[in-house]
């Protein structure tokens, strides 16, 4: 029965592949089975067989569409152009529509209703603080166990920034800047809040974190749920309409913002138009001198790139700028950039090659001999913490270079002459 | 107890594909044609591959033999339902620095290789457009080629030794460490067998120094003739750059979409040109290149002014075949070699047929050593296409093969171009090339059906019949 939603993979998306096969080697799942049907192109191939009637939409199409983690690596090397994610978020769509489970739909409950509630992520920050703190990581379930271990320890009070307004640093000029709270950033990552916020009043920007916004829809996308995902959509597009720029310090919710024109029409096209990562506002005014270069050596770092930053957004400077203006060295852990398997809920749905991709990624970062990581995304910031223990540090760039700022604050003697002639 | 049972035996649940949607992956290569894999098994040790073959030998099940399936003649597609053994798990690399060789699992990526030996100042120097993807195991099947191989030979000029299982599961050694091996040169006769002789479970092979200095340049001119008569003046005046590569301007439209590199799209041809080597000689070669490009009219002379620049150039060269997708959702390529003075002429007449079936035309090339890419871009659920296509195909090897040219340089003949090796070999000559297959496979067991059309085998050619044999 072929596709049955309006979101499946369209003809175009599936026959911009022409099986060349450069994508296979930049495939983390093809790298781990060196199989052809965990490949791009295979799964691209395996969708036009569905669409074109010769194969059934089966539990193994979805096991092969599951096991993907939408990473995008493929799409940066695709000299055809394929656009694999917006196929694969299709893919799944069908998925969800034509093998419905109790599973699926307590999933979709999950990542389309409950993230988007303030009230319940503070319930579940309760749980899991109280589960972080009492329990023993050997007791925890194998898909939960890594998460657990790479939070950051989870506060008494989870607040919400949603609704606050923060008055620019002088000189002021440089607009206003809508921060997205997001649905774990808040809860979770408060200092990376603090300082994206801090950093973009330092460069000018008066910020505000505007009401009745709520997560972006990113989980819900990747898993097929495609009401979930609109009204998500929808909710953020009437929270933000009279933003001029839109700033995320997340790098998925980033990646899936800038594509809101598949869930929100005309609307949607707008507002992702006007989204930022942090680090390309953050790069920018380093740049152009309303941020200061801290000359202060502070040592190494070993950058990740998250996905959804460099093969989705293509950013793959700014992070590297911006530690290094803080004063340390990036060091470079893998040219590929492979992903470190965290991908959202994969790590939950696929723990054993969420954990085989993990401790690669773990690995890397210790033969760069750097004890301490840069990584723009909260997914592989759990990650990587959950692998690499207790000895390393991983921090946000925008987060290490506000803690080098306000070392210089409190001691002049650190200030740079370019960052003080601005001031 | 069934093949797939007894498979499953040897190798685990995992390790033998049984499901309809994980073998149709496995029914197709980079080519056009697609062919029904009925299982596929991916053996991690030649032990295994050792095995399989005697269980498909037992079930009488033919065996295609994969790496990455990037091969663009259909080598890696069966023709017969039967077992597609994926290599791409016996991936294991053994440096021998002192000797400049390695141990090379057939599964090993290309690339993959020469990152490795990348800090020892080594690469391997076959560097097919696919060198990202495609395996040594599929390089040596094709005795494939690349833009470096204009200075540094093709794949056979790389490989001393090979370990091959036969048909009758035997292991054995073919070649050996030292240069040139005594005994029959079998080692050479299974380069670009293309799967058809055994299976390759491990090769010894030679390591290239990284040159010590290179210059790439790129060249724009306003016809193709200028362009071609570039190539030819350059190695007339006693330089082979490393690479010598053209582009047409439809080609050379595409690849700047993709990659951004500064390619001038208005161009009617560009060339690519490297030089490598001592610092002093690669200054004056690239004099000299540039000084044949300003004789003929070139319009854009630039030289790559860093690793950066020079390695998003060669992206984009790299990137071509798959940048044709933004033209056509399908395409169809040959890789015919012509005498490097007939360039002009060839192209001239390709473009023609082109014209005259109404079919979009983009070439990309090794002018250096006259290996042409014309490739058709074309969607194939247009009424009547794909025979237009393969019509137009067809004619333009009889030219190629016209003006003292050869079926394919590089990218094998597989079965695509199995059909056309009768316009370059007369009976004996095929007749001759199938004894050497039987005496390795009596039972084409081995990727049946590849490179020799049907009926090649003439029983009654040159053999004649042994005294008292009954006939």
């Amino acid at each position: 029965m072929a596709w049955v939603t309006p979101e499946a993979p369209t003809r175009s998306e599936l026959s911009a592949c022409i099986q060349c096969g450069l994508c296979l080697p930049q495939c983390p799942t093809f790298r781990l089975t060196g199989m052809e049907s965990a490949s791009p192109r295979g799964r691209l191939m395996v969708m036009s067989a569905v669409a074109g009637g010769q194969a059934e939409l089966n539990d193994v199409f979805d096991d092969l569409m599951s096991f993907c983690l939408q990473c995008r690596a493929c799409e940066v090397v695709c000299p055809s152009m394929v656009p694999f994610g917006r196929a694969m978020e299709g893919a799944r769509i069908e998925i969800a529509a034509q093998l419905p489970s109790p599973l699926r739909r307590l999933r979709r409950l999950i990542t389309g209703r409950w993230i988007g509630s303030v009230r319940v992520m503070r319930s579940v920050t309760r749980i899991a603080r109280m589960v972080q703190r009492n329990v023993p990581a050997r007791w925890l379930p194998r898909q939960i166990k890594t998460s657990i271990g790479g939070l950051r320890p989870l506060p008494k009070k989870p607040l919400s920034t949603i609704g606050s307004t923060f008055a620019p640093v002088e000189p002021a000029g440089a607009g206003v800047a809508a921060v997205l709270a997001g649905c774990v950033m808040d809860p979770w990552f408060a200092e990376v809040h603090e300082a994206t916020v801090q950093v973009l009043r330092r460069s000018g920007y008066r910020v505000v974190v505007p009401d009745g916004q709520t997560c972006c829809g990113a989980l819900a996308a990747h898993d097929g749920d495609v009401l979930g995902t609109r009204r998500l959509a929808r909710q953020n597009v009437k929270a933000f309409v009279s933003a001029d720029l839109i700033v995320t310090d997340a790098a998925g919710c980033g990646a899936h913002l800038k594509e809101y024109g598949n869930w929100a029409g005309d609307a949607g096209v707008i507002l992702a138009s006007k989204v930022k990562d942090v680090t390309e506002i953050v790069a920018e005014a380093i740049a152009d001198g309303r941020l200061p270069h801290l000359e202060v050596p502070r040592g190494k770092v070993a950058i990740q790139d998250p996905c959804h930053l460099r093969h989705a957004q293509r950013i793959v400077e700014e992070p590297r700028q911006i530690v290094a203006a803080a004063g340390y060295e990036p060091v470079e852990i893998d040219e590929d950039g492979m992903c470190c398997g965290a991908a959202g809920m994969y790590s939950v749905l696929q723990p054993a090659a969420s954990d085989e991709l993990g401790r690669k990624k773990a690995d890397q970062v210790r033969a760069s001999g750097s004890t301490l990581v840069a990584s723009a995304n909260p997914g592989c910031e759990i990650q990587l913490r959950g692998h690499l223990g207790g000895a390393y540090r991983v921090a946000h760039p925008v987060e290490l270079y506000w803690e080098a700022l306000q070392a210089a604050d409190a001691d002049t003697v650190g200030w740079s002459s370019a960052g003080e002639g601005n001031r | 107890m069934t093949l797939t049972a007894e498979l499953r035996d040897i190798l685990g649940h995992d390790r033998v594909l049984s499901e309809p949607l994980e073998r149709w992956v496995y029914g197709i290569d980079s080519g056009v044609v697609r062919g029904d894999a009925e299982l596929v098994a991916f053996p991690e040790t030649t032990a295994e591959v050792a095995s399989i073959v005697g269980l498909a030998r037992h079930y009488r099940t033919p065996i295609v033999a994969r790496g990455a399936g990037t091969g663009l003649a259909g080598g890696a597609v069966p023709t017969q339902p039967g077992l597609v053994v994926v290599l791409t798990k016996m991936n294991s690399v053994e440096i021998d620095e002192e000797n400049a060789t390695a141990w090379v699992g057939p599964g090993v990526i290309n690339l993959d290789l020469s990152k490795q030996t990348e800090p020892l100042g080594y690469h391997f120097a076959p560097d097919p457009s696919s060198q990202s993807a495609c395996t040594i195991g599929g390089n040596i099947a094709n005795n494939s080629g690349g833009p470096h191989c204009l200075a540094e030979g093709s794949t056979v000029s790389h490989v001393l030794a090979l370990e091959m299982v036969t048909a009758d599961g035997d292991v054995v050694m073919l070649g050996g460490p030292a240069p040139d091996p005594v005994g029959l040169d079998l080692r050479g006769v299974v380069v670009g067998s293309e799967g058809t002789l055994g299976i390759i479970t491990k090769a010894l092979v030679r390591l290239t120094p990284n040159p010590p200095d290179v210059r790439t340049l790129l060249t724009a001119f306003a016809s193709v003739e200028d362009a071609a008569a570039t190539v030819s003046g350059i190695i007339a005046r006693g330089v082979v750059p490393a690479a010598l590569e053209m582009m047409d301007q439809r080609m050379t439209q595409a690849v700047e979409r993709f990659v951004s590199a500064g390619f001038p799209t208005d161009a009617a041809a560009v060339l690519l040109a490297e030089v490598t080597g001592l610092s002093a000689a690669v200054e004056a070669e690239a004099a000299i290149v540039e000084e044949v490009a300003g004789q003929n009219n070139a319009t854009t002379i630039r030289v790559a002014a860093d690793e950066a620049e020079r390695a998003r150039l060669w992206l984009g060269r790299k990137s071509a075949f798959g940048a044709v997708a933004q033209a056509a959702p399908d395409y169809y390529l040959h890789d015919t070699v012509v005498p490097r003075t007939k360039l002009v002429e060839t192209m001239t007449r390709v473009y023609e047929i082109a014209d005259r079936y109404g079919i979009m035309m983009l070439n990309v090339f090794h002018a250096g050593d006259g290996n042409l890419h014309p490739l058709m871009a074309f969607d194939s659920e247009e009424e009547g296409m794909l025979d237009r296509v393969k019509e137009a195909a067809r004619e333009l090897v009889e030219i190629c093969v016209d003006v003292g040219g050869s079926l394919s340089g590089e990218h094998g003949i597989g079965i695509e171009k199995r059909d056309l090796m009768k316009l370059v070999f007369n009976e004996a000559d095929l007749d001759a090339q199938a004894r050497v297959r039987e005496s390795f496979d009596p039972d084409e067991m081995f990727n049946p059906d590849k490179i020799l059309p049907a009926g090649s085998r003439c029983f009654d050619l040159g053999r004649p019949p042994l005294e008292g044999m009954w006939v």
